[in-house]
């Protein structure tokens, strides 16, 4: 291969010249020899000699030259040809371009998003390192981890270079004019040395201040620095005032760490010495761990549960059942973005694939068009190679234009990303950088082989070419393999059309469910707490009675209530609970979801009681509601009056049943009730939800009840203010992300496939203009030659749509976890898409068809 | 008479010509042959001739190796492929074509002024 070889010795200048100097200097020495043969003196030989062979190093220099010269003037003699060639064919080279760039583009959005969310490492030092730590237990599911036995993993574990905590809170910070709300992490003991970062500014915690009774001090983020303190180099020292207490600032953390979450702006200790802090029961730490540099995940697991089980021998009472989970903190952070991105990137590349299809089939008319060009060509001299470098120069030059097309629609679609996708994790990060612009010339460069390869090779076909050679209209078959890729096409854009479809059909199916709620009219809000301040119960339940108070006296208010989940939005809180009258062994376990709400919750959201009264807060006892499910399923008679308990929870003790209410879709509308227990208990403490059912548009309401909040508080902040309805909307962001966008794909898929196939009946009714106008002139009826041209383009979808319902079939049980009242089979659906798939297809076919049967006898046969 | 320098083009069916005897030559002593059998007409330039045998060691039509020459000195020597052969006669061929129609045209009748 002489163009290898070019290619090596551009590469491999180095030892090019050693050769080239070697020779020369050979050459001189002959010279010289010659000379002083024939009489001259040495010195005047040399001189003669090196006159004669004139400048070394300038032939070494000619000679590289021209490998590469001869390298780039092939490459760009194939690119200057395809620029004049594509520009003759203006109409063609948009389609084909607009095609790659809907393609390309597409792809390299979800890429970005990919990159993003899934695969770039977590900002910190070493990532890969740090796992989020749980302890669970059979009886319960719970993320969180109590402080002492945090410490007792850290001290006794071998694997973890260290462990920390953290939780956080809402807080009301007052020094301005009006309070702000701000969200506080308190950290454990070596948190900043576990994630791996340092104050940019002022220092870490000392050892003082994390203890007990120790100085309470904050660290700020780069951001509330800026825009608090305006980046004063002299901020530590300075205070942020939090109730009563002015709390010193002490550092300014890296504008890039945003931990736990973006939008923390100040970080305390958490002294784990504390009293409240030393029960082994109590759990409220989301911990994090760093393992050894070179310890596996595994080795992780199987050595802190050796270490738990240690503690389950010492404190049977406890850690007997608790077991410790690990999982990767980026797998916590963004484990719960994958499926999406993954069905996303999965269609957005058949897409792509779909596109290809579409120009390898214009590339493909266009290269059998030009078979009389190319045979040409051949009868001048040329190569085979030479032919298919040709056409493969063309799908280069469309490519790359389709690239560059592609990044400014990647960059808009980048940006509908963001706003489409705001609940994902990290979407913020999702930006256009050098690697998505690399992605894209890498789609580019495959999009040029898989489209350009096929027809290059065909094109240069001699035999095809040879064929040609004669009269332009002799052709048979070359439109096969163009209605074998507008099939494909087809095919690909029913699967696509599929999935959208039954991913419309569940969000319909979402709308039409009943929730057992009403959430209109009802908006929610909190008010900021502390978790310092839940250490006076009774105080905390007057702070909230007073608020729901006053918001209930406000004209335009019906009802108002607190809860601590929000209903129809998922949240996991199952409890297991025991009956106190007792309950035979016999019996299933009672396992419950439980949650703690006022009793103003059943009107506020209009759920009706069925049996018994809605529970008020009685002095002395505690009282719950329980749903229907719940009694249905765990009692034959009504349990009204019946004491349940949980064991182990010193936080809701006995309380007693005084009714049963409605099923409400407590847990997501899309899930089943479940079996629930109500607390009337309304404890106020940080992540309370106010909610208060409006006469009107519950956004009208929204200032008043600030304005009243803060008249009887005036030192806390109202935040997160938004009807219910828009919360549980928000709930399903991603749902909605996911059916948008994978509608809007599939919306192109089909756009491209009768952009394929108009194209190839269209060429086809062009190559057969001349058999037409002989069929005319013979006497056809212009109906048949129409019928002869749809019925063409109608198999091809037919047989298009069968082999999509079958790649349908196959692949929509991916999106079975994400589709709701629908099966992944849903003969209705498929039906519609299909449906909708011919009729494209009618119309992609019977315009170039009826076109076809305009034609003109008299003048086709003229010309030809 | 002065030394014709070697028209352009032409140099690579001289060199081709050289080496059809079979012999591995090296450059100079190509240069030395071309001098030689064209009686000093021709003059092989060091400039042209290097990187002319270059490039028809990239076509195929040479093969080029390390050797010793009888003095014991490390030379390049080149040879000539088959493809080489095929390349020579159709640039013979050409060059035939070209020379007679030269030879045609000079021979015919004067344009009048």
């Amino acid at each position: 291969m002489a163009w290898l070889d070019r290619v090596w010795n551009v590469l491999r200048r180095a030892r090019l010249q050693r050769d080239l100097n070697r020779e020369l200097s050979f050459h001189l020495t002959e010279k010289i020899e010659e000379l002083e043969a024939g009489g001259m003196s040495q010195s005047e030989a040399v001189r003669t000699a090196r006159l004669q062979l004139g400048n070394v190093t300038k032939y070494v220099e000619r000679t590289r030259e021209m490998d590469i010269h001869r390298l780039l003037e092939n490459t760009l003699r194939n690119l200057r040809q395809a620029f004049r060639a594509l520009a003759k064919a203006p109409g063609f080279t948009a389609t084909v371009v607009a095609t790659l760039a809907l393609g390309i583009g597409a792809n390299s959005a979800v890429f970005s998003a990919i990159w993003a969310v899934l695969l770039r490492p977590l900002p910190f030092p070493e990532p890969d390192q740090l796992v989020q730590l749980a302890q669970s237990n059979p009886k319960m599911k719970a993320p969180f981890v109590a402080p002492v036995r945090l410490a007792d993993w850290n001290r006794l574990n071998t694997t973890f270079q260290s462990m920390t905590g953290y939780y956080t809170e809402e807080a009301s910070e007052i020094s301005g004019e009006l309070p702000e709300r701000l969200t506080r992490a308190f950290v454990a003991r070596r948190f900043l040395e576990t994630m791996g970062v340092a104050p940019v500014l002022g220092r870490d915690f000392t050892p003082a201040e994390e203890h007990f009774g120790g100085p309470t001090v904050v660290l700020i983020s780069d951001r509330y620095w800026r825009r608090r303190f305006n980046s004063d180099p002299n901020v530590t020292g300075k205070t942020v005032r939090f109730g009563k207490t002015f709390v010193p600032i002490v550092g300014v953390l890296p504008a890039n760490f945003q931990f736990p979450r973006p939008g923390v702006d100040l970080w305390s200790p958490s002294p784990d010495d504390a009293p409240f802090a030393h029960s082994r029961e109590l759990t409220w730490y989301t911990a994090i761990g760093r393992m050894k540099p070179g310890v596996t995940l595994a080795q992780a697991r199987s050595n802190l549960a050796a270490v738990q089980a240690g503690l389950g021998r010492e404190f049977p009472k406890t850690d007997a059942q608790i077991s410790a989970a690990i999982e990767p903190l980026k797998e916590t952070t963004v484990g719960s973005a994958r499926s999406s991105l993954v069905i996303l990137f999965g269609s957005v590349s058949l897409l792509l694939l779909i596109a290809c299809t579409n120009v390898a089939a214009l590339l493909l008319s266009r290269a059998t068009a030009r078979q009389q060009e190319i045979a040409v060509r051949f009868s001048l001299g040329a190569s085979r190679g030479s032919v298919i470098g040709h056409v493969l120069a063309e799908a280069f030059v469309l490519s790359i234009s389709g690239a560059a097309l592609a990044l400014l629609l990647a960059e808009a679609g980048v940006r509908a990303f963001r706003s489409l996708a705001a609940n994902l994790p990290r979407v913020t990060d999702i930006v256009l950088d050098w690697r998505i612009v690399l992605y894209s010339l890498v789609c580019a460069l495959f999009a040029t082989l898989a489209c350009g390869l096929f027809p290059a090779i065909r094109g240069a076909d001699r035999d095809l070419a040879d064929s040609a050679r004669g009269t332009r209209t002799i052709f048979s078959g070359g439109g096969r393999a163009q209605f074998v890729l507008v099939g494909v096409q087809v095919s690909l854009a029913v699967t696509l059309l599929a999935g959208a479809g039954l991913l419309v059909r569940s969000l319909q199916q979402l709308g039409r469910v009943s929730p057992g709620f009403q959430p209109e009219r009802v908006l929610t809000f909190q008010v900021s707490s502390s978790w310092g301040e839940t250490s006076d119960m009774r105080a905390e339940r007057r702070r909230v009675d007073r608020t729901l108070e006053r918001i209930q006296a406000l004209p335009g208010v019906e009802a108002t209530a607190t809860t601590m989940d929000l209903p129809g939005i998922a949240s996991d809180y199952q409890v297991e609970l025991m009956v106190e009258e007792g309950r035979a062994e016999t019996e299933p376990k009672v396992i419950a979801e439980g949650r703690a709400i006022s009793p103003g919750y059943f009107a506020t959201l209009g759920i009706p009681l069925l049996a018994g009264e809605v529970c008020r807060e009685e002095p002395g006892i505690y009282t719950m509601m329980v749903n229907r499910t719940f009694a249905n399923r765990y009692f034959r008679a009504s349990p009204v009056g019946l004491h349940l308990s949980q064991p182990n929870n010193m936080y809701l003790p006995k309380s007693v049943i005084r009714g049963v209410v409605a099923d409400a879709r407590e847990l997501g509308i899309h899930r089943e009730p479940a079996p629930t227990v109500y607390w009337c208990f309304s404890p106020g403490q940080p992540g309370t939800h106010y909610l208060a059912r409006t006469h009107g548009d519950p956004r009208a309401m929204s200032e008043p009840i600030r304005r009243a909040v803060h008249e009887i508080e005036p030192l806390r902040s109202v935040f997160d203010v938004a009807p219910l309805a828009d919360q549980i909307s928000d709930a399903y962001a991603e749902n909605r992300m996911r059916t948008i966008l994978l509608g809007f794909f599939a919306a192109a898929a089909v756009l491209l496939a009768y952009v394929g196939l108009y194209g190839t009946i269209s060429y086809s009714v062009n190559v057969r203009q001349r058999e037409v106008g002989l069929k005319l002139a013979l006497g056809a009826m212009r109906t048949r030659i129409v019928g002869q041209f749809l019925s063409q383009g109608l198999l091809v979808a037919a047989l298009g749509c069968s082999g999509g319902i079958v790649l349908a079939l196959a692949l929509t049980r991916f999106l079975s976890g994400m589709l709701f009242g629908v099966s992944a089979k849903d003969p209705m659906t498929l039906t519609g898409v299909v449906i909708a798939v011919l009729v494209v297809s009618t119309i992609a076919s019977l315009l170039p068809s009826i076109r076809a049967s305009r034609v003109e006898p008299i003048e086709v046969l003229r010309e030809q | 008479m002065r030394k014709n320098d070697i028209l352009k083009g032409t140099l690579v069916l001289l060199v081709l010509r050289t080496l059809a005897s079979g012999r591995k030559m090296h450059g100079y002593a190509i240069t030395s042959h071309i001098q030689q059998i064209s009686d000093l007409l021709l003059r092989v330039e060091e400039g042209s001739l290097y990187p002319a045998l270059h490039r028809m060691e990239q076509e195929g039509w040479l093969r080029a190796e390390w050797g010793t020459t009888e003095k014991k000195r490390d030379a390049r020597f080149y040879s000539l492929t088959a493809k080489g052969r095929k390349q020579l006669a159709e640039e013979q061929e050409s060059w035939s074509r070209l020379t007679e129609g030269v030879a045609r045209v000079l021979r015919g009748p004067m344009e009048a002024k």
